[in-house]
């Protein structure tokens, strides 16, 4: 198997071991879901204790759900900031439980200790309900998940606390028969907090069989103040012109209000009213306000009957590629009409920016570098598919790239634009659910030789030259029958 | 010769000519330059979009040559047009405008140049103004000489009447027809004074353009048979008459039968007879002088006599016949509406309905001519001064122009080329005799001149009294010329150069500015973006046509039908991609008067039409709220004339004014006022958007009733910001078979009425139990 959707690609060592029950216990795992709209962010802390000398790979548990809806995954040791090296787990089995390895800093003694911490985040794991809410009518949202947390090893206590943004919850489920687990309230609510467990003395528990017979769904309806957005689709092209020192980098972007269909229709005395009195719908999106690079000019915004008027820019001046302050410039994008619930939006967002913030040349080996962020966080809203298009300058050879989680497809083509004679190389690459956690930098080298830098301005040159010989031509000669 | 400035006498010929063409070529490139620029204020206030309406068909139907080819958009049915007929678009269009565009499209992708359609859309007009002005620049060079000819070219590239129809954005058939216009008539005159079969066919092939690209081709193929004629009546006939009239015809005829809009119409509707008689005379009188060659003249006058007679005679039988039988096909309203100002207005209300249609005001002659309007008239005069065959053009054209610019504000148009070439040919000869430096000759001076002067006035002044007024006005507008002038006139001294020409620079610049703020303030609002000012004095765009337009595009069923006045139906297709009732293309009149009676009846009238119809978004629009003069409540009496047209018991115009005969929305309103659909949908909820004060409605200065009206077969789906546009969504049927007031009725919990029905049920049941 591949390695799990989404999980950072970090240079790992290859280790061929096997999630051994036996190495590592639990002695505690807590897990704290943040429930927002189309982005969860679930962190798990694993207290972990060895079991055997030299443990160096310590594997999680993901079960098919969870699988399919996290987007991002990243381990680190508690209290520290760099992540961890995860690969997906050699021979992971199919039952219903995918294995992860993680591999640790440095191999633990005997009984050592360590806190480790899985940041994951998840989209598509909430779904409107009721389906669908009038204008006035507030949103709420499901979340669904499992009621334990995997593990190929055993786990002294477990528990998992939901937090919603409000304390408006509208109910969740109770786990029944949970007394090999506990003797209390299997589940509490305390405020905005809804908490499982704790849960004692867990067998290993990433087999068919636990999940078959303990293994159960919870689901936990809140009410949810913001709206749900979800770029159904985006098209990313960034462009690298040398001779116009310019990255120009454009966003197609389909966007979609994914909370509660709007019940009956749209009045818009309703939304001025409520405007007015200062209490909006919270499942409209009004708006976007968007961090893009600093230094960038010539920003368009625009659909596909022309230009929108309703957008605010702020620009930052650019700054210098190293630099250590990082500066934005912010974009208030406002769609034509407020995005109800079940609508839909495409536009068009494109900037230049100076190519030299983002590139660089590499003397040893004579290559251009050029940073591309892979898109522009679209705050708590996920992506649902990406597609990235970079476009080198013609000529580009030696072309190689290196993307900071893998993409799902690859590849490669010509594209020919203004006065290119052999069009320029093209990688396209694709992307699913896509968060904020995702706009991360992608890495194109590639060699320019200086012939292909003249390419452009030789066509040109030939071009006017061999017009201006067909007008010398023209001039002698002389087609008239009768000579005068 | 005495000079009143030193010139330069050691140049050679050589170089003068050299120069004065490099010049010209600068100054031509100049004149381009500066039309493409003043037509881009456009672009730059707003942005690159098409304007108004017919452009935004235009736009349409390029796209589809550019994505699908040529052939495509030839046999291009489209389905969405005039619901549920749909149109041939390929045979129902003029593509001369779509196929430039297309040309240019792929010339450039062709060249690795991938420019956007919509830009090549935009900025065709402009490109084209700057061919427009070198086109003038030859048709008056043909007149006068370059010097006319570079000031004709620059009047032409600024002036309003041309702008107006050619800003970036106005995609529209007259975008390139002027050009085309032009350079037909160039090559007419070329053909007319080489006597070249060469130069006849290059017209004709520009014909064809022309043709292909504008309804108003006819205008040429008016024109220049009528000059033909006039140069035969005149006894100018001559073999380079024959062969440019004859391959003009042929060729341009047989060429513009393949535009498929076109088809058979040169050879049978009588918009098109003129030509075909005037090249059958043309035969004929060529024929006569052949015979008169070879005869003897008394033999030749029996023969000419007999032949004329008969002739004659079966000319005007054959065409009483031929229209008699149908062949020909009879004359069309609009064609009237030429002749007759008030006709339209009578007989066909859909084309009195257009503003464009409706006859010019004097104050626009001002503002779209400006002084050229002055020296028109000096520079038809001064084309009787030589009267070569040119001349009887521009004088022919001058007179035929004038008249239908002043039926027609549209036809403005047409005016503004030979205004624009008289003017420079009176204007140069200003110039002419005020820069030549030279002065009298020193005998006719010293002692003559007071005495000369005099003597010079007398025998005008007799002239006057006795021969014409024309023929005055001719001597005294024409340039003195060094041979034949008599000695003592002319111009004498620096001074009085100085102040003429310092007039004369003064009234050019006069006309640079007025053509810069007219084309500024009055002909570059794109109309489907308003502008208005914020409290700081920037600028804020009102963008509400563009909002429902997209949101229909967005968030509706592709198949969504709207329904919604004539005039939006182009940018409904264009913008919101949804099929739509009734467009601008306006060739069915009754569909558009359905739409029109939908409008003004009641809801239960309308609801069958609606469903019927298939529609499921009604579109209005509605300007109350922020002032907007041009909605539909101001146009709803068209729709109401219109479709009392076609149903003059069911819809009455008198009906939706009020007793005293007023036009009124407030409570005052007549009945049927009150009932129609389209009041019921723009003010339906306007009150209550004033919170419990007094509702105003800002166009039409009305106090509106606090209950507002109400809507049963209809639910309001969206209203843009400044509730310019409302779209309603047309209910389906009840699905208890209720009809939809009562149904609407029960939702909101009122009690029904006991009726019949019920009693009867009580009945029946008793009737049971007994």
């Amino acid at each position: 198997m591949l390695l799990p959707r989404r999980v950072p690609l970090l240079s790992f060592i290859l280790l061929v071991v096997g999630a051994n029950a036996d190495s590592f216990e639990n002695t505690a795992i807590v897990r704290t879901v943040d429930l927002g709209g189309s982005v969860v962010q679930v962190a798990t802390t694993f207290a972990v204790k060895a079991l055997e000398a030299n443990a160096r790979v310590y594997t999680i548990a993901l079960g098919d759900a969870e699988m399919q809806k996290t987007s991002w995954l990243e381990a680190r040791v508690k209290g520290q900031a760099t992540p961890l090296a995860v690969t997906d787990h050699p021979g992971s089995t199919d039952n219903g439980v995918h294995l992860v390895d993680i591999i640790l800093p440095k191999p633990l003694a005997l009984n050592a200790t360590l806190n480790i911490i899985l940041d994951a985040i998840q989209t598509h794991a909430t779904f409107p309900w009721p389906e669908r809410a009038s204008q006035q009518e507030p949103q709420s949202l499901k979340y669904g998940s499992d009621l334990f947390v995997l593990s190929p090893y055993k786990t002294l206590v477990q528990r998992t606390k939901i937090k919603s943004p409000t304390p408006n919850i509208h109910g969740f489920s109770t786990p029944e028969k949970m007394e090999d687990f506990t003797f209390e309230e299997p589940v509490t609510k305390s405020g905005a907090t809804i908490t499982y467990g704790p849960y004692n003395n867990i067998v290993p528990s990433a087999n068919a069989a636990f999940v078959k017979k303990y293994q159960r769904p919870v689901q936990v309806h809140f009410e949810y103040d913001y709206p749900v957005g979800e770029v159904s689709k985006l098209l990313r092209t960034a462009e690298i012109s040398h001779w116009g020192a310019n990255l120009n980098i454009q966003d197609e972007i389909w966007l979609r209000n994914a909370g509660p269909e709007l019940k009956g229709h749209f009045s818009r005395l309703e939304h001025q009213t409520q405007a007015f009195y200062n209490r909006a719908a919270s499942h409209v999106i009004p708006g976007l306000t968007l961090h893009l690079p600093a230094g960038i000019r010539n920003t368009y915004y625009y659909d596909l009957v022309g230009n929108v008027s309703t957008s605010r820019l702020r620009t930052a001046p650019s700054v210098p590629k190293d630099s250590p302050n990082k500066q934005y410039s912010v974009l208030e994008l406002k769609p034509r009409y407020p995005i109800m619930g079940g609508w839909n939006y495409s536009f068009t967002l494109g900037w230049d920016a100076p190519l030299a913030d983002s590139a660089s040349w590499d003397k040893s080996t004579g290559k251009y570098i050029v940073e591309i962020p892979v898109l522009t966080p679209f705050p708590a809203t996920v992506v649902n598919d990406a597609e990235l298009k970079i476009i080198l300058p013609e000529g580009a050879t030696d072309v190689d790239f290196a993307t900071p989680f893998v993409a799902h497809s690859t590849s490669f083509s010509t594209h020919t634009t203004y006065l290119d004679t052999t069009g320029r190389p093209a990688i396209t690459l694709r992307f699913t659910d896509l968060t904020e956690k995702h706009a991360l930098p992608l890495y194109v080298s590639y060699k320019v030789p200086l012939s292909a830098h003249l390419k452009k301005p030789i066509a040109v040159a030939v071009a006017f030259f061999s017009v201006f010989v067909f007008g010398l031509a023209a001039r002698r000669i002389d087609l008239r029958i009768h000579q005068k | 010769m005495p000079q009143a400035i030193p010139l330069p006498s050691d140049l050679s010929p050589a170089t003068v000519a050299n120069t004065a063409s490099l010049l010209r070529i600068i100054a031509l490139s100049l004149i381009s330059g500066a039309a493409i620029a003043s037509r881009l204020f456009a672009v730059i206030n707003f942005e690159s979009i098409i304007h108004e309406f017919d452009p935004w068909f235009n736009y349409r139907a390029t796209r589809v040559l550019a994505s699908k080819g040529f052939y495509e958009f030839w046999n291009w049915f489209d389905p969405t047009a005039w619901y549920p007929l749909g149109r041939v678009v390929g045979g129902t269009v003029y593509p001369g405008l779509m196929a430039t565009s297309g040309v240019i499209y792929y010339g450039l992708r062709a060249l690795n140049l991938p420019v956007d359609i919509r830009n090549i859309c935009v900025l065709l007009a402009p490109g084209f103004s700057a061919l427009t002005a070198w086109a003038t620049y030859m048709f008056t060079k043909e007149m006068k000489d370059e010097s006319a000819g570079l000031l004709a070219a620059a009047f032409i590239g600024i002036v309003p009447g041309y702008i107006s129809r050619s800003v970036a954005g106005s995609y529209d058939n007259e975008a390139i027809a002027i050009f085309l216009l032009m350079f037909t008539f160039f090559c007419w005159i070329k053909a007319l004074k080489l006597g070249s079969a060469l130069f006849g066919t290059v017209a004709a092939v520009f014909y064809f353009y022309m043709v292909a690209a504008w309804g108003g081709y006819v205008f040429i193929t008016n024109m220049i048979p009528l000059h033909a004629l006039v140069l035969i009546l005149m006894g100018r006939f001559t073999s380079r008459l024959y062969v440019a009239y004859s391959s003009w015809y042929v060729i341009g005829t047989l060429a513009s039968m393949q535009v498929p809009f076109v088809g058979f119409q040169p050879v049978s509707t009588s918009e098109h007879m003129a030509a075909l008689g005037v090249f059958g005379l043309l035969q004929i009188v060529a024929f006569t002088q052949l015979v008169r060659s070879h005869v003897s003249s008394k033999q030749f006058q029996d023969i000419l006599f007999v032949a004329l007679v008969s002739a004659g005679v079966l000319g005007v039988a054959a065409f009483v016949g031929l229209t008699y039988k149908g062949t020909i096909a009879p004359w069309t309203g609009r064609f009237y509406s030429l002749w007759d100002t008030g006709y339209a207005k009578k007989y066909i209300p859909i084309i009195a309905s257009v503003s464009e249609h409706q006859p010019t005001a004097w104050p626009s002659f001002f503002m779209d001519l400006q002084f050229l309007i002055f020296l028109f008239p000096a520079g038809v005069i001064m084309c009787f001064h030589q009267l070569r065959d040119e001349h009887v053009f521009v004088i022919i054209y001058a007179v035929m122009a004038s008249y239908f610019a002043g039926v027609m504000v549209r036809l403005m148009l047409t005016l503004t080329p030979v205004v624009c070439v008289a003017a420079a040919v009176a204007f140069s000869s200003l110039l002419d005799t005020y820069l030549d430096a030279h002065e009298p000759e020193p005998e006719a001076s010293a002692t003559d001149s007071a005495a000369s002067v005099d003597t010079g006035k007398k025998p005008k002044k007799e002239k006057a009294a006795t021969g014409s007024a024309l023929a005055d006005l001719v001597a005294a507008a024409t340039p003195t010329k060094k041979g034949d002038a008599p000695k003592f006139k002319g111009v004498y001294g620096t001074d009085t150069r100085f102040m003429i020409v310092m007039n004369a620079i003064a009234m050019l610049s006069f006309f640079v500015f007025h053509c810069t703020w007219a084309t500024a303030n009055a002909y570059s609002s794109p109309s489907v973006v308003l502008a208005s000012q914020n409290q700081d004095g920037s600028q804020h765009i009102i963008d509400d046509f563009r909002e429902a337009y997209y949101w229909l595009r967005q968030n509706t069923p592709e198949t969504a039908v709207v329904m919604s006045w004539w005039d939006y139906g182009y940018q409904i297709a264009g913008m919101a991609d949804r099929p739509t009732l009734v467009d601008n293309n306006t060739w069915n009149n009754t569909h558009i008067a359905t739409v029109g009676k939908a409008m003004s009846s009641s809801e239960e009238v309308a609801y069958p039409i609606l469903r019927k119809h298939d529609v499921d978004y009604v579109l209005v629009i509605f300007g109350g709220l922020l002032g907007y003069s041009g909605d539909d409540i101001n146009k709803f009496l068209w729709m109401v004339r219109i479709a009392q047209g076609v149903w003059p018991e069911e819809i009455q115009e008198p009906n939706y004014f009020t007793p005293q005969g007023e036009y009124r929305v407030d409570s005052m309103a007549s009945n049927a006022m009150k009932n129609s659909l389209m009041y019921k949908m723009s003010y339906y909820r306007f009150s209550e958007l004033f919170g419990g004060g007094q509702a105003v409605d800002r166009v039409r200065n009305q106090q509106l009733p606090k209950e507002g009206p109400t809507l049963d077969v209809l639910d309001e789906a969206y209203t843009t910001e400044n509730w310019i546009v409302r779209i309603y969504q047309v209910r389906k049927e009840d699905l208890l078979g209720r009809d939809l007031k009562s149904a609407n009725a029960f939702a909101k919990g009122k009690k029904r009425k006991r009726s019949k029905p019920a009693s009867r049920r009580r009945a029946l049941s008793a009737a049971a139990s007994t």
